[in-house]
């Protein structure tokens, strides 16, 4: 190892994971039967206090089961969902909550699942939930099952909104054809005995008009 | 005469046969035996999980091991030929950059450790990789060997002929060094070819590949199994071939991680699939300063991130390469 002469060009920091930013992942799921929203929510364990003093309401150092649902519900109501322009109400499906402890060392992801009902072709998103210490990415999930194709997406510069138009268009997928006709040769192969058959047909009916 | 038509005839055939895929998984599988069979009873449980072991195939990720414990057996636990052999059996399934490349991230990371005191003993270091197997090494049925610590996670399918690498990460700080007078940049060919293409992009082009908003991170890193997100940037369909041509020699830099004869096949998948592939550019174009870049189509996902951690976003990487088709070789092993 005294080999190693280490030119760091750079004041390294010994932190392997991210210090002063909420990171707030968002994954957006649209099928034809409704909106789901998976929320992915890290600290930061110098942005901590700031989050934990939001859902940790009576200090106590732990975070119960109501702290839990209230806190989900809050960020359910600090992220709009516009379908087709109009509001689409967010159900809370799922939350998944880390050890205090792992998010003390900057581990613990919050992870919440959102859904609507509602369906359109233009869909508009905006995460306003803790914006002063937060960094977000946001992102549509492809779904080629569903016939999913969207639009050109638009965000705003930090990844808080995110606005597309969206249709199942793609899903209309053709009956296959069969191998033996899909193969190449197949097409070349039956012009060429088209091409053979109607000869036979001009020299047989030439033949009758001779023989006539 | 004949002696000698004999002799090159016998050279020929010993080449190919040398060289043929069959026998790069056989000398991979030599490779795994020879390093289960340097290890106790104890270890070898510890090393050995099963193929379908969902948890375990999962167990990865960019941060030290101190943080997101591993299982299988940690470099540093092992005696010296053990860790010789471990080694090797990594080498085996890579290809020489590839290896260089994984040797050269593991040495990042004892730069780590001995520029972090005694914090940086306990979270860095090339003890701190470990090693596992899921199933058993064959030359036919699928099995699977996992290699990783911080900033490294390697998860490699063998079926038959095939060689996998996807999902794998590989990342750095400090993403520049020097060894012996020597500067070594773990992941300098993805930083370099990546602002290589950018700027060969016309106005138009680049117009289509910038986006227009700051990525903080990793979209599909750890923990993001099974997801492929809506493509954005600029279409390979729309780039000339020489930029096309940049293009898969950027790709190359994880597609070559493995072994030759692999590589040279996931190659040929993607190039397939060129067309269809995008290219999505966030941050300024002027080497040296912090971008990201997404590369994706049918079959593959790159992505490579600078660190807002550690002071200078430049000096501290994360990548991750997957194929949304055949992670975990999902597709080639049926699982």
């Amino acid at each position: 190892m005294n080999r190693l002469a280490v030119g760091v060009l750079f004041a390294l920091s010994l932190s392997a994971h991210r210090l002063d930013e909420y990171l707030q992942a968002t994954l957006i799921g649209v099928t034809p039967l409704g909106i789901e929203v998976a929320i992915q929510l890290t600290p930061g364990v110098a942005v901590l206090p700031a989050v934990t003093a939001v859902i940790d309401r009576d200090r106590d150092g732990r975070i119960s089961a109501q702290e839990e649902h209230d806190y989900a519900a809050r960020v359910t109501r600090e992220v709009e969902l516009r379908v087709d322009g109009e509001p689409a109400a967010l159900s809370l499906m799922e939350t998944t909550f880390p050890t205090l402890q792992a998010m003390r060392e900057g581990l613990g992801t919050i992870r919440l699942k959102l859904r609507t009902t509602r369906t359109g072709h233009a869909l508009r998103f905006e995460n306003r939930h803790l914006p002063q210490v937060s960094a977000y990415l946001v992102n549509c999930l492809a779904a080629p099952d569903d016939g999913l194709a969207v639009k050109r997406q638009e965000r705003d510069e930090g990844q808080r909104s995110i606005a597309f138009e969206y249709s199942f268009d793609a899903g209309v997928t053709p009956v296959p054809l069969a191998p033996w006709i899909a193969r190449g040769p197949f097409w070349p192969a039956a012009l060429g005995m088209l091409m053979v058959a109607r000869m036979a047909v001009l020299i047989y009916r030439s033949k009758i008009a001779r023989g006539a | 005469m004949k002696k000698i038509c004999f002799l090159a005839a016998a050279l020929c055939c010993g080449l190919a046969l040398a060289q043929s895929p069959s026998n790069v998984t056989s000398s991979i599988v030599a490779s795994a035996n020879g390093f289960l069979s340097s290890l106790d009873e104890g270890q070898r449980s510890k090393a050995l999980f099963d193929f379908n072991d969902a948890a375990q195939r999962v167990k990865w990720s960019n941060l030290p091991t101190t943080m997101v414990p591993r299982a299988g057996l940690k470099m540093g636990d092992l005696s010296e030929a053990q860790r010789k052999a471990a080694i090797g059996l990594v080498a085996a399934t890579l290809s020489k950059r590839g290896y260089e490349k994984v040797l050269a991230i593991m040495e990042g990371d004892e730069a780590l450790k001995t520029a972090g005191g005694a914090r940086g003993a306990t979270m860095f270091g090339r003890d701190l990789f470990y090693i596992s197997i899921l199933g058993k090494p064959s030359v036919k049925d699928p099995w699977m060997l996992q290699f990783g610590g911080h900033h490294l996670a390697l998860n490699i399918t063998i079926v038959g002929r095939e060689g996998i690498l996807t999902p794998s990460l590989t990342a750095a700080q400090p993403a520049k060094y020097t060894v012996d007078g020597r500067t070594v940049r773990p992941l300098g060919a993805e930083n370099d070819k990546a602002f290589a293409l950018i700027n060969a992009l016309d106005e138009g082009q680049r117009k289509q590949a910038i986006l227009n908003y700051k990525v903080a991170d990793l979209v599909l890193g750890p923990g993001q199994d099974g997801k492929t997100i809506q493509p954005e940037g600029i279409k390979a369909s729309a780039m000339n071939a020489s930029q096309q041509a940049m293009l898969l020699d950027l790709v190359g830099e994880w597609s070559g991680i493995i072994h030759e004869q692999a590589a040279s096949a996931r190659m040929a998948e993607i190039k397939v699939n060129l067309a269809a592939t995008w290219f999505a550019w966030s941050g300024p174009t002027t080497n040296g300063m912090p971008a990201y870049y997404r590369i994706q189509g049918p079959t593959v996902v790159v992505e490579y991130a600078p660190q807002p951690l550690g002071g200078d976003p430049t000096n501290h990487i994360h990548t991750i390469y997957r194929d949304p088709t055949n992670d975990y070789g999902k597709k080639s092993a049926g699982h």
